[in-house]
């Protein structure tokens, strides 16, 4: 995408969008999702990890870098960890890197939520507003760089 | 708290003694090589140079707990250094690179430092020791100190195990901080330690005050765009990360294929996107450095001062590290006790800050 887009293309615009999601619900949200015919937006490319905690704020960084519009990170609710405390220690991690990219002015295209196995539909409605978010705030500044 | 009174020039019996009654095995402490100050390891008293005022002279040239990282061998070290160094000492104890109980951590107190090359360019006009007026004097000249040591505000003897704290004139009091400080001095055959009372709350919030104003003073990185131009003469040499104390992996991703890639690695990504900067990988260090060190930098400016391409770094490093170490109240090296942020959590915390 080159620097200057006309009016249409920007309409055009279809974000691409990097998940990182827990298997253990986030994960099965998705699927339950699908299996439930709930539609959203096809714009995010889904990761499955065992668990939060093993999402590396590194993972994030080389999303963006390699020109993601978005990137996203989806877990058991706080207290709900297949594995006791595992998001406990990931959020830590994510305000961190989020911290960081606010420096920069990129935490608005990383974002955290928590979603259980059963909410099919909240993993629905949150993919449908990442979408439009991440549509509004169009292509990544990191887009088609040489980096 | 408890201490002793003696001259800045009269400080070589301590450090004698320490080694005398074994309180340490060796000493890692600044001494004078030409124009100049450099560090050494010493186990001979006799080593001792007379006088020892080099340890308050405002030159920066390694951090010396830098040398001492992944220190874990049982005899003891004692390391006489600035403030910074002596932080930088107690993350990475914590960071289990090295024990507690085998170092004794000695700070001095510190005004700033200049680099070596200014401070040996202009010896004899700096000198062994300046205070904030002499700073003054000197920036008015164009000699400056460091762009991390202006925005410094932990320059107090007030970490460690003991504290070597300049009174006025050249009087100097030598405090015990931890037990194992206040053990160490008692055992010295000249010294007789009396209850001392240090009030330094003022001198503090000066401190505090005037790096606050030079920290918003700086020009910041706000975008990615910024941070680019910032890095531009990047060489990705990595010896920003080699002279980094709280850096610390034995191997570290950027050495390793993924990280640093060459040959058919390399030329697979450069046909991945069309087109990638070599070396590669620069933003990606530096961004993943950011976060690596982003809880325990002590703001030395050690990554400053290595780099070749003289980038500004304390720009990036300190300046936004900081502004992570506040969302978890935590201040790198100030309490050896104290959990580093990423191994604790509260089970309410921080939803204001995931999206
Ligand atoms: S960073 Fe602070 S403690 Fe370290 S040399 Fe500079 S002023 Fe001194
Ligand atoms: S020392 Fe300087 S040139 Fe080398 S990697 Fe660090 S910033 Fe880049
Ligand atoms: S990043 Fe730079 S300022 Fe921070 S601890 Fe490392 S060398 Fe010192």
């Amino acid at each position: 995408m080159g620097e200057e887009t006309t009016k249409e293309e920007e309409e055009e615009f279809e974000p691409k969008i990097v998940g990182f999601t827990c298997n253990w619900c986030t994960y099965a949200a998705a699927d339950l999702a699908g299996t439930s015919r709930k539609k959203y937006p096809p714009n995010s490319r889904i990761i499955r990890l065992m668990c939060s905690a093993r999402l590396d704020p590194m993972f994030v960084l080389k999303a963006l870098l390699n020109g993601a519009d978005g990137v996203f990170f989806s877990g058991c609710h706080p207290g709900e960890c297949h594995y006791i405390k595992g998001n406990f220690y990931a959020r830590r991690r994510i305000a961190a890197i989020r911290t960081i990219l606010k420096q920069l002015g990129l935490d608005n295209r990383f974002k955290s939520y928590w979603i259980s196995a059963s909410e099919g539909e909240k993993f629905a409605n949150t993919m449908k507003g990442l979408a439009e978010e991440i549509k509004e705030l169009g292509p990544s500044p990191l887009r088609g760089k040489v980096l | 708290m408890k201490g002793v009174e003696r001259k800045s020039g009269d400080l070589e019996g301590l450090f004698k003694g320490l080694l005398d009654k074994k309180a340490v095995d060796c000493l890692i402490l600044p001494h004078r090589v030409g124009n100049n100050v450099a560090h050494m390891m010493v186990t001979d008293k006799e080593k001792i140079e007379s006088p020892v005022p080099a340890i308050f002279a405002p030159s920066f040239s390694v951090n010396a707990a830098n040398v001492v990282k992944g220190w874990t061998i049982g005899e003891k070290i004692g390391i006489v250094a600035k403030p910074c160094e002596i932080r930088a000492a107690i993350e990475l104890i914590k960071l289990k690179q090295m024990d507690k109980e085998s170092a004794l951590l000695i700070s001095v107190d510190c005004s700033g430092a200049f680099t070596n090359q200014d401070y040996a360019d202009h010896a004899e006009e700096i000198g062994d020791w300046v205070d904030s007026a002499k700073v003054e004097e000197l920036k008015g000249k164009g000699i400056a100190i460091r762009e991390a040591c202006e925005i410094c505000d932990k320059r107090l003897a007030d970490v460690g195990d003991i504290g070597i704290v300049r009174r006025d004139g050249d009087n100097v009091t030598v405090v015990g901080i931890t037990d194992m400080g206040v053990e160490a001095l008692s055992a010295i055959e000249d010294i007789s330690l009396e209850d001392k009372d240090i009030d330094r709350s003022e001198e503090t919030e000066k401190i505090v005050a005037e790096a606050k104003k030079k920290k918003e003073a700086l020009p910041e990185i706000s975008s990615v765009e910024a941070l680019e131009e910032f890095l531009r003469d990047c060489i990705v040499c990595k010896n920003c990360r080699d002279m980094c104390p709280v850096c610390y992996c034995k191997e570290c991703f950027f050495d390793q294929p993924l990280g640093n890639p060459v040959g058919g690695d390399l030329l697979n990504i450069a046909e991945l996107r069309g087109a990638i900067a070599v070396p590669a990988n620069q933003l990606m260090y530096h961004l993943t450095r950011v976060y690596h060190v982003s809880t325990t930098c002590v703001g030395c400016g050690a990554c400053e001062d290595a780099c070749p391409k003289d980038i500004p770094l304390t720009r990036l490093y300190p300046v936004i590290a900081e502004k992570v170490q506040e969302i978890f109240e935590y201040v790198p090296g100030k309490d050896v006790e104290e959990p580093l942020p990423f191994t604790v959590y509260e089970e309410e915390e921080l939803e204001d800050k995931l999206r």
